[in-house]
């Protein structure tokens, strides 16, 4: 009759199995910590991305223009954010402010919010209500914008406040939902260039002709796409208007 | 066994099991969570909620590769055997862990939107004819729904309610959820992974539990069940292959398995699938004159396929005789728990 152990779960372990089951339990717990060590480790960096609440809240005023998506050319900035920047804005969570901003189109407004940044992207998200964004002062020429002209660039189409920074990461296939939550809450998007234009590495992006990029650049959110569209330069900011069906898979 | 339905029949062995198990995934969550960071050179943090959706995602991952690891590993060696008792205790674990990586997604991705966090995981990206951009995350929720299925339906109450056989089967959806799993990380998070080795290892759990399970096949066959020949009673073994106290196991023409035990001189058969879960009860031994399953420990009187006193389980006997050396039987089962008398061996014979 064969003398190999056998294991009996209610009984106690046979002595000859119990220096392999001790061996077996602490193979299993040194596997499950070297695998978390390799995992964990292994993380990609996130980028440079943050809400920099240690610049403190900004006030600003500027000038609002829509794109669709709302921009401000600052007139009065502040120590951070300095006059004839021009800013991407959003108000609190996946949401834009495209409702707050319509009425002051192209008319001076008070903006109150905190900045997020990344690189040369800056993206300012506004205070509830009209504490983020009111009127301040009636209409004011919007700076005209430099036509640069039909390009054909590779690079990725994110939402521009998880990209800035609210999230870490905020870019890549795995945010691929949360950034079209983003953009269906009419957060503006970005597209990130793999060269840059004009020095640029970020640029707004929408549909033809300034119109909100259209549903069909969806499929294509968080892939590394090439596209061709119209850059036009409004005060610092480029904004890419493409023609949604030349967006391409690319390598 | 047990004889009437408590939550957990505790035992030092599952203490013992539930204890390293835990342990394993504490430790696996403190070098994620708390080790790692120290490492990273990241000009800014991860974010905390993402970086806990990966541990938790991470540690489900490969739990669940050890889980389906076990199988075949028992297979291979019968000293893995005791990692198989308690794996249901550990695969709740693995529910409960998933369900926190998906709470962590679901409370930080798909939140502080105006569309509610289910619907936005439904919704939010419906390309669901490419590859690269596929919604993973419905990968991810089919392979918990799996798991969290099959935790709820791991007690004995279920698996007596449903039968073994609808049970098992239930149980063979680990198979589709990990391969959801597989999907679910192959198409999220490993489109982004720059690291070798973290690919390497998300790739290398699924090539383990593969090779493991085409080794196991290979070793089945090798050590094919033998068949049971002829017509009416069927020729199993030759009695100068009984050890006393194990079985010779044969496949009968319907497919199903009979056991032959030699018990104190005598033959008796009975069916090879216990009524717990249908583990190989041919493969297990006569403890104190029982016939006592290798996968749980459930016993039957060999003479009569009936667990003792006070318990109820029953299985298939079989009529036994000896034609010459051969030990033959007929393949039609008796209702379980039906006493048959046990045939003596010649040398054991009065």
């Amino acid at each position: 009759m064969s003398d190999k152990p056998f294991f009996i779960g209610y009984m106690p372990a046979p002595e000859g199995l119990r220096a392999f089951l001790v061996i077996v339990a602490a193979a299993v717990i040194g596997g499950m910590a070297g695998a978390s060590w390799v995992l964990g480790v292994g993380q990609d960096d996130p980028g440079p991305g943050a809400v920099r609440g240690d610049y403190g809240r900004q006030n600003l005023m500027g000038i609002v223009e829509l794109v669709p998506y709302p921009l401000l050319h600052v007139v009065e900035g502040s120590d951070t954010i300095p006059e004839g920047t021009t800013l991407m804005m959003s108000a609190g969570n996946k949401a834009g402010v495209d409702a707050r901003a319509l009425p002051l189109d192209g008319q001076l407004a008070a903006v109150s919010g905190v900045v997020m940044e990344r690189g040369d992207l800056q993206m300012l998200q506004l205070r509830g209500g009209r504490r983020g964004l009111g009127p301040g002062g009636g209409p004011m020429d919007i700076p005209e914008p430099v036509d640069m002209g039909r390009w054909r660039l590779a690079g990725e189409i994110c939402d521009g406040k998880c990209l800035a920074g609210a999230m870490r990461p905020g870019r890549g296939l795995a945010h691929r939902a949360c950034a079209a939550m983003c953009l269906l809450g009419d957060v503006p998007p970005v597209f990130v260039s793999s060269q840059p234009v004009d020095g640029e590495e970020f640029m707004l992006i929408t549909g033809p002709d300034e119109t909100p990029l259209p549903k069909e650049a969806y499929d294509f959110l968080s892939q590394y796409v090439s596209v061709e569209g119209t850059i036009k330069r409004h005060g610092d900011l480029l904004v890419f208007s493409i023609d949604a069906a030349t967006l391409k898979l690319t390598n | 066994m047990s004889v009437k339905y408590i939550p957990v029949q505790w035992n030092p062995n599952k203490w013992f099991y539930d204890g390293i198990m835990l342990v394993g995934v504490f430790v696996f969550l403190w070098v994620f969570l708390e080790i790692a960071p120290g490492v990273l050179s990241h000009e800014r943090p991860i974010n905390p909620q993402i970086h806990n959706a990966r541990a938790f995602g991470a540690c489900a991952f490969v739990m669940l590769t050890i889980i389906l690891c076990i199988g075949p590993l028992a297979r291979l060696d019968r000293r893995f055997l005791p990692l198989l008792y308690n794996r249901r205790h550990f695969g709740v674990m693995t529910a409960a862990v998933a369900l926190t990586h998906a709470n962590y997604v679901l409370g930080w991705y798909f939140a502080f939107s105006h569309i509610p966090p289910l619907e936005g995981l439904l919704s939010a990206n419906q390309s669901y004819f490419q590859v690269a951009g596929f919604p993973f995350e419905l990968l991810g929720l089919f392979s918990l729904i799996c798991l969290l299925l099959l935790a709820v339906t791991s007690h004995d109450f279920w698996l007596k309610f449903l039968t073994a056989p609808v049970w098992k089967r239930i149980h063979f959806l680990i198979y589709p959820a990990y391969a959801a799993l597989v999907g679910h990380v192959a198409l999220g998070i490993l489109q982004d992974q720059q690291t070798h080795m973290v690919s390497a290892l998300f790739i290398g759990g699924p090539v383990l539990v593969c090779v493991l399970h085409l080794l196991a096949v290979v070793h089945g066959r090798v050590k094919a069940d033998r068949i049971a020949k002829g017509h009416g009673w069927l020729a199993v073994a030759n009695v100068a292959e009984m050890q006393e106290g194990r079985a010779k196991i044969a496949r009968l023409p319907d497919g199903n398995r009979v056991a032959v035990f030699l018990h104190e001189g005598k033959l008796s058969a009975i069916s090879n699938a216990c009524a717990h879960q249908n583990g190989p009860l041919g493969e297990g031994r006569i403890v104190d004159c029982l016939v006592t399953c290798p996968w749980h420990g459930f016993q039957y009187d060999v003479r009569t396929g009936q667990s003792p006193a006070p318990f109820t389980e029953r299985v298939p006997t079989f009529a036994v005789r000896l034609n010459g050396k051969i030990i033959e039987v007929d393949p039609t089962p008796n209702p379980p728990g039906t006493p048959v008398k046990p045939v003596p061996l010649p040398e054991a014979a009065p």
